[in-house]
């Protein structure tokens, strides 16, 4: 597949921690302990949120 | 170290937002389980709204400084709880008004 041998590994680099960051993943394994667990925290906090704003919207909606 | 300082002081702010967040997490994760079923006792879930606003509004108001990774997440979740505030005050307000549209024909 060209496509694929063509994209340059920063933009595929970009692309992963784009998606990671959506699935609330961090990708990033260099982080030392403790930094980790702040930054997986604050992903799964905003997962919660996104879940909240879901439920109200349906509220909302509701008719 | 001033760099370390910087972090660590952050580390502590950011601690701070997901406390509040868990927090208004589980008061709205209740005052929803209780909206959600159209028999569920509205004035129980007002109080549970209202605990969750307050804890929102505790956790927005954390002023998050500087740059990097960790300082842009605690703004993107003050932003997410921003939203959450909005929208947990426009059903609140529903809620205390009586206006929530009624399922049922009368």
């Amino acid at each position: 597949n060209t496509t694929t041998l063509t994209t340059p590994q920063s933009e595929v680099d970009l692309l992963m921690h784009e998606m990671a960051d959506e699935a609330g993943l961090d990708l990033n394994m260099e982080l030392p302990q403790g930094q980790t667990g702040s930054v997986v925290g604050a992903s799964v906090a905003s997962t919660e949120q996104d879940e909240l704003s879901q439920r109200l919207a349906r509220l909302r909606d509701q008719v | 170290k001033p760099e370390d300082r910087s972090c660590k002081e952050h580390d502590d702010i950011s601690e701070q937002i997901r406390n509040h967040h868990k927090q208004a997490f589980e008061y709205i994760s209740v005052a929803l389980k209780i909206d959600e079923d159209d028999k569920g006792p509205k004035e129980q879930a007002v109080q549970w709204y209202k605990k969750g606003i307050a804890e929102l509004e505790k956790g927005i108001a954390i002023e998050v400084t500087g740059n990097g990774e960790k300082a842009d997440k605690s703004r993107r979740l003050q932003d997410k709880m921003k939203t959450n505030l909005l929208m947990s005050k426009d059903r609140l307000d529903l809620l205390v008004t009586g206006a929530v549209p009624k399922k049922r024909e009368t």
